[in-house]
């Protein structure tokens, strides 16, 4: 029953995720950060296959840093939305996939723009404005297409935000009470308080 | 699963050459904080015979599943009920002695608390071979790590060899729930680790078949500033409610303490003389059995009417 | 039979010597100069630089590499085999993180690195590496500065200041003359210069300095940072020189009078 949104606004990235991690019915841990910080301007939130999703993660997180040690640089949002799905691909044709489910925010500090990108275990990857993966899409998605403004402001995008986690919250049958936000913008990423 | 070098570097010269030299010469060796584990993708994590059948995993599972074929040849031991928790004085680790494999009880005196070393507490859970051998290697991997680095592993680091092994076998049968737990540097640790390669730092986790039964006593009565004595008699009881509950937990509670100078055996209790006389003259013990009608003999629900 | 046999480069000479290991010692001794000085709470690398060619960026040419947020590399002898044992080692780095949770040890990296250099003296069809490393940094949660040195043929050890290349002799026994413990951070980097000085004559634009203050704390010295240091250096060099003049010519003015007292009467 995991839950991850994200949109973009003006100048910024916001991406949310649940805080659960679970085992059969048991609930293990009501407070883990299920969003990685790949480089001071990128954060990816994952969910899917338990073991999976922390082992691809991490891999991910280290490789973004060999390459910023590398090269000197951070790799841009684009490159690394393209490079992840691309580990995901090689990966959906190998003996064992990882099943991993991703929404990656970052900000592009060479053009300032907000950067969001869907991606699946298949290797789909979409560039959109707003994104959630779980059960959360099939209530949220409507209310993002309702209210999501791309020039929207912090205050207004962190609104829309809380209007799709407490639709969550009230219409799906398991609670998920506490959500874990972060900000991405050109100052780097932030974790909020909603 | 990837390590960094073969992976990543697909895409450059320089780090073909690094795989096909790595091959060449440290095959057999461990090297790197990877300890041989680099190129786990290729060839497999220390070899170990496997039956010589087309599928393994599959023949494994035909013979193992007692759940959809009770004339299954091999059952693999499954209930359990193992607890641990982080508290203010330290680590508490609780476990019942119950061995089961189907219907039948197989044995009433399970270690069921694997003692990787003098620090290191490791509880067993799920299949009883895999996290008695896993454990014990691990054991030998955080010796050979403390004989290189000439300082003990922390926990996060033991937890996470653990937890990278299992994952290379994942999807191949291994069936482990598994808790560590420590003291290093950092103070106490708690890790939840399992077969399916989930990793989890905690404060309080149980696992098991028990495990809800545990948790319900657990939940209760926990805090962060418990004494050691109450936090004891916690361990004690929560497990003592799964072996009474849980058909597939009980005969005994083994319970340990993990300090600052190592861990520490606190003592074995029998969950029947638990439910009928309690723990006898122990710290932090209340008289009397643990039992709901031992506890709540003599009393009554009955209004207060007066009787003409 | 006879393939096995002709692969392996490094074999021993009858007396007990590795010709091809001593060889790429000598290679290190033909590399530009590098130095390690340890101060209280800082370390200082300086490297010489060589002279660019005037249509050449200089930015491409680097001698002092980061392997990770808290270790910094210098390495003197050949530079294209310095760029791949940097490789291996920031691989080794952040697979540590990813298998230890833990960032490296300044001594975990450097015996990962002789271990490799080793390797390639008892490997067939291989040579090996023709570098001498200096590795400076700070351990996790600790804030001692360490330096370490590596050789080809894969020893390791740690100092509190040493110079590995041309003229490498030289400079470390300035260090073992003027080398004191507890230096602050000012008093590093001048030490690190003056010894570099010992053996860089065409002055601060050969000279590169880095400095590491802790985690994640390094900073490059600007060329006017450096000429700034130079030339306060070689002020006190000439003060020093005057003064040693003047008490020279004191001592052999008093010595004169003296003589001359002494044949008055």
């Amino acid at each position: 029953m995991e839950c991850s949104f994200g949109l973009v606004g003006k100048g910024y990235t916001l991406i949310a995720s649940d805080t659960n991690s679970a085992r059969s019915i048991v609930k293990m841990k009501n407070d883990e950060d299920k969003i990685k910080v790949l480089t001071p301007h990128l954060c990816m939130a994952y969910s899917g296959e338990a073991g999976d999703t922390v082992q691809f993660a991490e891999y991910v997180e280290r490789n973004l840093r060999l390459h910023q040690i590398r090269h000197y640089t951070e790799l841009r949002p684009p490159s690394s939305a393209a490079w992840i799905r691309r580990v995901l691909a090689d990966s959906l044709r190998s003996r064992k996939p990882y099943q991993v489910n991703l929404l990656l925010g970052g900000y592009d500090t060479s053009d300032d723009t907000p950067h969001l990108y869907w991606i699946d275990y298949l290797g789909t990857m979409a560039k959109v404005p707003f994104a959630a993966h779980g059960y959360g899409a099939y209530f949220a998605l409507s209310t993002l297409d309702r209210y999501h403004d791309p020039t929207a402001d912090l205050e207004q995008g962190l609104e829309t935000l809380k209007r799709c986690i407490e639709e969550v919250q009230k219409r799906l049958i398991v609670g998920l009470p506490k959500w874990n936000v972060k900000i991405i913008d050109q100052d780097g990423v932030r974790e909020l308080e909603i | 699963m990837n390590s960094i070098a073969s992976r990543f570097a697909s895409t450059s010269a320089s780090a073909a050459i690094s795989r096909d030299e790595e091959e060449n010469q440290v095959a057999a060796s461990m090297w790197g904080s990877t300890g041989g584990f680099g190129n786990l993708g290729q060839v497999g994590i220390p070899s170990f015979e496997i039956p010589r059948v087309p599928d393994p995993t599959n023949f494994l599972r035909m013979h193992t599943d007692d759940r959809n074929d009770p004339s299954c040849r091999i059952k693999i031991q499954h209930g359990t009920t193992t607890l641990a928790f982080r508290f203010q004085g330290g680590i508490i680790v609780a476990v019942d002695s119950r061995a089961t494999a189907g219907s039948y009880i197989a044995s009433g005196t399970v270690k069921k608390v694997i003692e990787i070393n003098k620090y290191l507490l490791g509880t067993m859970a799920g299949g009883a071979a895999d996290c008695q051998y896993w454990e014990t290697y691990l054991g030998i991997q955080c010796r050979l790590h403390e004989l290189r680095n000439r300082e003990r592993i922390s926990v996060a680091a033991a937890s996470k060899y653990l937890s990278n092994l299992v994952y290379g076998y994942k999807g191949m049968g291994l069936s482990m729930g598994t808790m560590i737990a420590g003291w290093d540097k950092t103070g106490p640790a708690l890790f939840y680790v399992d077969s399916d390669g989930q990793r989890l730092k905690g404060d309080l986790f149980s696992v098991g078949s028990g495990s809800t039964f545990a948790y319900g006593v657990l939940d209760a009565g926990y805090r962060w500033d418990l004494s050691e004595e109450e936090a004891q008699e916690l361990g004690r009881r929560a497990i003592y409610a799964a072996g009474h509950r849980d058909a597939f937990s009980g005969n005994t509670v083994n319970l340990y303490h993990v300090k600052e100078d190592g861990w520490k055996f606190i003592g074995n209790y029998d969950v029947t003389t638990l439910h009928y006389e309690g723990p006898g003259n122990v710290p932090g013990a209340v008289p009397g059995g643990y039992g709901y009608d031992v506890r709540t003999e003599g009393l009554h629900s009955r209004g207060a009417a007066t009787v003409a | 039979m006879s393939r096995s046999y002709d692969r392996a480069l490094t074999v021993f000479s009858p007396d007990g010597h590795l010709f091809q290991v001593e060889y790429a010692l000598e290679a290190v001794r033909k590399g530009t100069c590098a130095v390690g000085v340890r101060g209280k709470d800082v370390v200082v690398l300086g490297v010489e630089k060589k002279s660019v060619l005037q249509l050449q960026d200089p930015r491409t040419v680097r001698k002092v590499a980061m392997l990770d947020d808290h270790i910094c590399l210098a390495f003197a002898g050949l530079t294209a085999d310095g760029r791949v044992l940097i490789d291996k080692a920031r691989i080794e780095c952040q697979s540590h993180r990813l298998t230890v949770e833990d960032p490296v040890s300044v001594e975990y990296i450097t015996r990962h690195i002789a271990g490799i250099q080793q390797r390639y003296t008892q490997s067939g069809g291989v040579r090996p590496f023709g570098i001498s490393t200096l590795i400076v940094g700070f351990d996790p949660q600790d804030s001692k500065p360490r330096l370490y040195q590596t050789e080809p043929s894969g020893i390791y050890s740690a100092w509190k200041a040493n110079a590995i290349g041309r003229s490498s002799k030289t400079v470390r026994e300035f260090l073992e003359k003027n080398h004191k413990d507890d230096m602050g951070r000012d008093e590093t980097i001048k030490l690190t210069i003056k010894s570099l000085l010992e053996v860089v004559q065409t002055g601060a634009k050969n000279i590169d300095i880095s400095v590491m203050e802790g985690y994640n704390k390094v900073t490059n010295l600007d060329l006017s940072q450096i000429e700034a240091l130079v030339a306060e250096i070689e002020r006190e060099k000439e003060q020093d020189a005057e003064r040693k003049r003047s008490r020279l010519a004191a001592t052999a003015a008093s010595e004169a009078a003296m003589s001359a007292g002494a044949s008055a009467p």
